[in-house]
């Protein structure tokens, strides 16, 4: 089998890579090969089965747990610091984008320099301004309802959608804020809403169950797959599921020519040949496919000369502090499932040496649990007592933390449930972390305080690998990268990364949009368009 | 489950709630909102509830067994107990909300009661508890120029 462009992963980079090659050319030869298999989205049944349960349909696609004493589980944490993949990715047809909630910011103009700012980091081999187009057309392309007019981040174009309002939820927050002299801004989120815009894709229709989202509303790969597949004329545009690629053959040094592929449920093998090969598979399974397609060319792994790929690997601690309101007279409670609040004062240049933090009320500042108080047999007026009555609260967040050299992912020699190896993650975090969490849970009290509400204990620190990167990260040289700023593998002329795993860092912000903004780049650097492209 | 590849081996053709079956589990729904006095009416939900039931026979074919018990358990009851203490008896007692179910009250409580509680929320029991949106209840979209589909940070009093 021959094909021009060779994806590897189904995720959103992608497939907002192939929608940007179709858009070009729509009898462009693209083969995707996705480890996973496909997921029923909106489906009634299946959602109502998520409302009443908390089941996902894509449960069975997630990691499992590392192995504990007694339990048999998946993959090794070598490391100092556990970080957990349970829950972290869904190896499913379109990628993790299934079960994201939406969050769609964009790194700040300095995030760019960061290796100037704060030692032992490395800086973008581009700028914030080079970027900038892509951060619009990616906006659009994912659908983000956000408020054109904030000034966090330089913007040239507007949201496609208008801004969610701040939920009554957020009031007491923003009034803390605000007394403090602490910015705040409205969340931009991937929920389709309602404008001028066209779009196939149904609005948000603000019904809080957006890990399934039953109208396909909040951007999810999967969805868009199946249009591009099902609707639209493309003759020569595949994704083959259930398929593992074993290894990229580039017995030449400076070409791959290749992939080899099993398909775990038959044992069969496959080489597909291809011009070019994207290799689209998130920041870990990038990463190790890189380091087990050796050869007498490349014996490390391909572009791995320098030891870089799968290095520096590094994710978002997510913190949740939790105080109390003495009473809930605005009887606040979470009506929908995502936030509409955050403050970025903290993700500036000045606590950039420090560790960058973001701040978000989440959707479920104040939980009565009115539901399981009913399903307990609890009376109405005891329910009613609890909804008004003391009631927790909570505001969370992530900080950025700094890639190290020892820190990294690499392949076990086991497989897991899909047939993928599995992963060996070993990472131990800098010393300074405590103290940093000190600072913020200091800021966050004051919040609290100033909301009227009792301070908080020590936060709850998750360390999933939700938002892992920089495993094989661009910058100028082979010395120091993987990748250079088209994505292209240094030394291979027809090899590209397009992930997380690019990211020189992350910021204090999720890195979707980023990474939408990066594959749309990639198609236009492919295609041999300017990079100066409108902005829709 | 039917989004995998593999048939469900107890599904069958034709595997569907008994009508009389339909009727009780309808009163026990219509009860909920009586007890908690959370739904004056509860008949425009009436049709959402037979399609929730299919699609939990759907999903699972043991539901038809589980709506089947919940009538036998309830009429039992309701001889037993008259009406109004049947249900107070199902919705509280808190031996039938031990885990796992041991008795077909239990099952009943846990996988058909608790269950319709969640959906009777999500259809708009909730409003009687002081918000305007839930998670499952279909807000409405945020259009430009139209309020809110949820409380708002502007709303004076807080809805």
């Amino acid at each position: 089998m021959v094909v021009d462009t060779l994806i590897i992963g189904s995720g959103v980079a992608a497939t907002a890579l192939a929608q940007r090659l179709l858009d070009n050319d729509p009898k462009a030869s693209i083969l995707i090969l996705e480890a996973g298999t496909p997921v029923k989205t909106k489906d009634f049944g299946l959602w109502e089965n998520y409302l009443i349960s908390g089941q996902l349909p894509y449960d069975r696609c997630k990691d499992l747990n590392y192995p504990q004493k007694d339990l048999p589980g998946e993959n090794m944490s070598v490391g100092g610091t556990e970080i957990p993949l349970i829950g972290a990715r869904v190896m499913t047809y379109g990628g993790s984008t299934i079960h994201w909630g939406g969050w769609a910011f964009r790194l700040k103009p300095e995030d760019f320099a960061l290796g100037t700012a704060a030692e032992g980091t490395a800086n973008w081999p581009m700028r914030y301004d080079d970027l900038e187009p892509y951060y619009t057309q990616a906006e659009h392309y994912i659908g983000v309802s956000g408020n054109s007019a904030d000034t966090t981040v330089p913007r040239n174009g507007d949201y496609p959608f208008p801004a969610f309002p701040y939920a009554l939820e957020d009031r007491l927050v923003a009034e803390a804020l605000k007394a403090l002299g602490y910015s705040y801004s409205a969340l931009p989120i991937a929920r389709h809403g309602v404008t001028d815009t066209t779009s196939k894709h149904a609005p948000c229709q603000t019904t809080g169950t957006c890990k399934y989202c039953p109208f396909g509303a909040r951007y999810a790969a999967t969805n868009f797959l199946n249009d591009m597949l099902a609707w639209n004329d493309y003759p020569n545009f595949a994704v083959r599921t259930g398929v593992v690629v074993e290894a990229i053959d580039v017995s030449a040094k400076t070409r791959a020519s290749a992939v080899m592929y099993t398909v775990p449920a038959s044992g069969e093998e496959t080489r597909v040949e291809a011009e070019r090969i994207i290799v689209a598979a998130g920041t870990i399974e990038s990463a190790k496919l890189l380091q087990r397609s050796t050869s007498t060319a490349w014996p490390d792994g391909i572009g791995n000369d320098s030891d870089l790929v799968g290095r520096h690997f590094i994710t978002h601690p997510y913190f949740m502090f939790t105080g109390r309101l003495p009473a809930n007279q605005l009887r606040l409670q979470p009506e929908m499932n995502f936030p509409t609040l955050c403050s970025r004062h903290f993700d500036s240049e000045a606590e950039q040496a420090a560790g960058k933090f973001i701040l978000v009320n989440p959707p479920d500042t104040v939980l009565p649990r009115i539901l399981s108080s009913m399903q307990a047999g609890a009376r109405r007026e005891k329910i009613d007592a609890l909804v008004s009555g003391p009631n927790a609260i909570q505001l969370h967040g992530m900080v950025e933390v700094f890639g190290r050299h020892a820190n990294r992912v690499t392949n076990s020699g086991k497989r897991n449930r899909f047939g993928l190896r599995e992963t060996v993650v070993d990472y131990t975090k800098d010393a300074g972390i405590d103290t940093r969490m000190a600072e913020i849970q200091s800021r966050v009290d004051e919040i609290f305080t100033t909301m009227g509400a009792q301070k908080s204990g020590k936060p709850t620190v998750s360390w999933r690998a939700d938002h892992a990167a920089s495993t094989c990260r661009m910058g100028l040289t082979e010395a120091d990268s993987v990748v250079d700023k088209n994505l292209r593998v240094h030394g291979v002329e027809n090899l590209y990364v397009c992930s997380n795993a690019v990211f020189p860092s992350l910021g204090a912000i999720n890195p979707t949009l980023t990474l939408t903004a990066l594959a749309l780049r990639l198609g236009d650097h492919l295609i041999g368009a300017s990079s100066a492209v409108e902005a829709p | 489950m039917y989004q995998d590849r593999a048939h469900h081996p107890l599904s069958a053709p034709g595997d569907t709630v008994a009508a009389d079956v339909r009727e009780t589990m309808w009163r026990l729904f219509e009860q909920i909102g009586k007890f908690w006095g959370n739904a004056a009416d509860s008949r425009p939900f009436e049709s959402r509830l037979y399609s929730f039931m299919a699609n939990r026979v759907a999903l699972n074919p043991l539901y038809t067994q589980y709506y089947a018990t919940a009538k036998t358990v309830i009429d039992q009851l309701v001889a037993e107990r008259g009406e109004s203490a049947a249900y107070e008896y199902l919705f509280t007692d808190p031996s039938l909300n031990e885990s796992p179910p041991v008795s077909p009250a239990a099952l009943v409580r846990q996988l058909v009661s608790n269950e319709f509680i969640a959906l009777q929320l999500a259809l708009g029991g909730f409003l009687a508890f002081g918000a305007t949106n839930y998670p499952g209840y279909f807000g409405g979209a945020n259009v430009p120029g139209a309020p809110a589909p949820y409380r708002t940070m502007e709303d004076e009093h807080g809805g």
